[in-house]
């Protein structure tokens, strides 16, 4: 029997500081990852939690991790040529052949551009296989903005309306990602997919956001930030009701999410 | 294969079954228990068709049955109408002399066989040949509440299955409801099986359940040799351990039977033996992470009420069935035997019946215990040759089977439902009766949550290794993650949770009729501040019944 809960070392092949707050990780990896998985990342003396896949490459992978909490503030004692621990991928990922031909919205809210970041950058590389591509990402002001040069790259070829939650800088829209969803011209789309990733609230005022502007519940994707400690279907942290976030999410269509109860 | 000392008690039923419905016509009584019984779909052909065949008979049959059946019955078996007599006559000479008529060869024999047995004819056979197949059967169901198989094969051979084949031909000629065909068939078929397990029996490939009797001394004797492949975990007493300086109840290792506290429920419940409050997954150095393997290659026996024995199903469920299989807890699982523990009866604040967990069957022996002596069923052969030398006696187990305490489960019908209950405000009353100790958690024989901790050996190496350790749902900080983001705030929400997980959540996902909790009341005893899950899940149910009128 496989031990699921034994880690291996990866190599960290870089470190990129994002934000006053925000790092990435290049680590050596030559498996496969789906669009919006996560592995288990740990650092022997700390402990474990889930984070999400924000790029990857030929034989590496990246996560964008915050500078808050007693793990990740153990991580950015690492540098390039350190070892990091980790198990992945986990988790259902999101479903992006389904979303080839068709009109794209991606909404996200602050590190929750991280897990869209590969799906986005896929529709990047491969602008024809999909018809449209909208991107509303808000942080919360000037300082917590993520993945800069990409949010211009991504500006050649997607619709982009990058927004600061309560402040104004140039380039940036001002206000909630709410306040900006009226600016995606649903009722154009023939056929089309919504994805939301961000904190609980925002998801949550997003999806009725796009209901309001003519969006259907099952056209709508989520992706969930749940605490682990296995991420394989054991430690019960992530359970919602009898769902378990690691087995059968992070990656919810939108008619499941809304009746899970936590 | 083993056979218990209920198997024999069901062959001894199903021949008594059998006598009487050849004995005299069917009434309604007799039938309305019939159509009440399920029947075994398992067995020969004759076996499955025959049950079958009288499952639809009985499912269709009308209030004219009696009536018919008598008539049927008067036809087939006493050549009522019949100008020449011809029928299916149930008496063995008519089938095994020449002349084919009665008190032959076949009467004689049997007459000298109830003699020699001690056996007088009852009055409800006043009427009856010796060698009526009611007789007959009778006589077998006799045979099987002993232990003599030999006799049972050669009564079996030598009668029953003389004739029987013949006979039961005869009544598929002669009847004309279905009732009595299926009745013939399931008596052939019945028969061959029986006579083919007796054989099975006596060639070793199945094992009679052996029961004995133990005196405490040399039950610590036959401990002293378990132990030397085994380690015997059971409820012990830890002298002023509790809260408040009671004692403390908790699985322990032990050596004497003296030391298994049988008379009162553990505080704690077995799972810790198996699944460690705290346990090493892996030790780490810079860059190397290294599996810690088990240090002890004993197995072990654990003693457990027949509700913890269905706790471990359940724990089963949640470590190697959601998702893949989990190895720490696997390679200590397959090393568990059980020696069930019988409760004599319930304790106060047990609700094992409600939650259909007071009857288990998955154990190798079951136990009861008194102060001088125990009580055996060995049911795995691998533990029979420790008893071979005690004293043979006629023991299974007893169940609870009424408690003082019954739990009305909710009935949630639907999604929306089950999203007004998570949104009530019922589960207001405990933000400031629960304190978020987790003592009901630890306490239960099915929570299964743990958290990951790692621990370094000194601060300037990076060498240590990961624990896995109990967690509790009922703790603030379950669900916070690495951000300080947390699904569930309050203790009221962390109640709603638990309770919904133990009586609704575990099956909807794992389906069955099993709920996650077994009604140990454990977490009811355990509370400091008197909080009681049974209460919470009765409320719960008494809301959905008020809503719904």
């Amino acid at each position: 029997m496989d031990n699921i809960m034994l880690p291996s070392p990866h190599k960290i092949l870089s470190v990129l500081k994002e934000t006053r707050a925000e790092y990435t990780f290049r680590v050596a990896y030559d498996g496969v990852t789906d669009h919006g998985q996560f592995f288990q990342l740990s650092i022997p003396k700390v402990g474990e939690a889930p984070i999400s896949v924000s790029g990857k490459g030929d034989g590496f992978v990246e996560f964008t991790i915050r500078k808050i909490g007693r793990l990740t503030d153990g991580i950015f004692g690492l540098n390039a040529g350190d070892t990091l621990f980790m198990r992945g991928p986990y988790g259902k990922p999101f479903p992006v052949e389904q979303f080839k031909g068709k009109d794209l919205v991606v909404i996200c809210g602050g590190t929750g551009m991280a897990p869209v970041k590969t799906t986005l950058n896929y529709f990047y590389d491969h602008s024809d296989e999909v018809k449209s591509l909208h991107l509303i990402c808000g942080f919360k002001d000037i300082d917590a903005v993520l993945f800069t040069e990409e949010i211009e790259k991504f500006k050649g070829r997607f619709h982009v309306i990058p927004t600061l939650d309560n402040s104004s800088a140039p380039g940036f829209e001002s206000g909630l990602v709410t306040a900006h969803v009226g600016k995606v011209p649903f009722r154009d789309f023939e056929d089309y997919n919504v994805v939301i990733v961000g904190p609980p609230v925002m998801m949550h005022f997003a999806a009725l956001e796009c209901l309001k502007n003519g969006a259907a519940e099952d056209r709508i994707w989520v992706s969930f930030e749940r605490k682990m400690s296995c991420a394989v279907g054991k430690c019960g942290h992530c359970k919602i009701n009898e769902t378990y976030v690691c087995l059968e999410g992070p990656v919810f269509n939108y008619t499941k999410a809304k009746q899970l109860f936590d | 294969m083993m056979i218990t000392k209920a198997d024999m008690s069901r062959r001894a039923r199903l021949y008594a079954l059998l006598s009487r419905l050849y004995r005299v016509e069917v009434d309604a009584p007799l039938l309305d228990a019939l159509k009440a019984m399920s029947f075994p779909t398992a067995g020969n052909e004759d076996l499955a068709e025959g049950y079958a065949m009288l499952r639809t008979y009985l499912d269709c049959c009308g209030g004219n049955a009696p009536e018919d059946l008598a008539v049927d019955y008067a036809t087939v078996f006493l050549a009522a109408g019949s100008a020449d007599g011809a029928a299916a006559i149930p008496c063995e000479s008519v089938y095994t002399s020449a002349k084919k008529i009665f008190m032959q060869e076949a009467w004689e024999d049997v007459c000298g066989l109830y003699a020699r047995s001690g056996l007088t004819k009852d009055t409800k056979y006043a009427d009856l040949m010796e060698d009526h197949i009611a007789l007959e059967l009778e006589f077998m169901a006799g045979l099987c509440r002993g232990t003599d198989l030999e006799a049972q094969k050669d009564f079996l051979d030598r009668h029953l299955l003389s004739w029987i084949p013949g006979f039961v031909s005869d009544i598929e000629k002669y009847a004309r409801a279905d009732f009595y065909k299926a009745v013939g068939r399931i008596t052939l078929g019945f028969l061959r099986m029986d006579r083919a397990m007796l054989d099975a029996l006596s060639e070793g490939s199945v094992k009679q359940a052996a029961s004995y009797s133990v005196r405490a001394e040399r039950m610590d004797n036959i401990f002293a040799r378990l132990r030397e492949r085994y380690r015997i975990f059971a409820p012990k007493r830890f002298a002023k351990r509790g809260p408040k300086g009671t004692d403390l109840i908790r699985y322990g290792e032990i050596r004497s039977m003296a030391e298994i506290v049988h008379n009162e429920k553990s505080h704690f419940s077995p799972k810790e033996v198996f699944y460690p409050i705290s346990q090493t997954m892996f030790l780490f150095k810079e860059d190397v992470c290294t599996q810690k393997e088990l240090e002890d290659d004993k197995d072990i026996i654990l003693f457990a009420r027949p509700c913890d024995v269905n706790a471990i199903r359940r724990l089963d469920n949640i470590f190697l069935r959601n998702g893949n299989p989990d190895l720490y807890y696997s390679r200590m699982r397959e090393k568990l035997h059980i020696f069930m523990l019988e409760c004599k009866e319930s304790f106060d604040s047990c609700f094992c019946v409600s939650m259909g967990s007071n009857v288990a069957d998955e154990y190798s022996v079951a136990v009861r215990i008194d102060d001088i002596c125990a009580l055996v069923e060995v049911k795995d052969e691998a533990f029979l040759p420790y008893f071979a030398d005690e004293v043979p006696i006629d023991f299974a187990p007893q169940f609870v089977r009424e408690n003082k305490r019954t739990a009305k489960l909710p009935q949630i019908a639907n999604r929306e439902t089950l999203g007004e209950i998570c949104k009530s405000d019922y589960w207001a009353q405990y933000d400031e009766q629960c304190i978020g100790c987790g003592g009901c958690n630890t306490v239960c024989p099915t929570c299964s949550c743990f958290d990951t901790v790692d621990v370094i050996y000194d601060e300037t190496s990076r060498d240590g290794e990961r624990r896995r350790v109990w967690s509790s749902c009922m703790l603030q900080d379950f669900t916070r993650t690495a951000g300080g983001g947390m699904a569930r705030k309050t203790p009221g929400a962390n109640m709603r949770f638990k309770v919904l997980h133990k009586v609704y959540d575990y099956n909807q996902r794992f389906g069955g009729s099993e709920h996650m909790c077994v009604g140990c009341g454990r977490c009811v005893d355990r509370c400091p501040r008197n909080i009681d899950y049974l209460d919470a899940v009765n409320g719960l149910a008494e809301l959905l019944e008020k809503e719904d009128n």
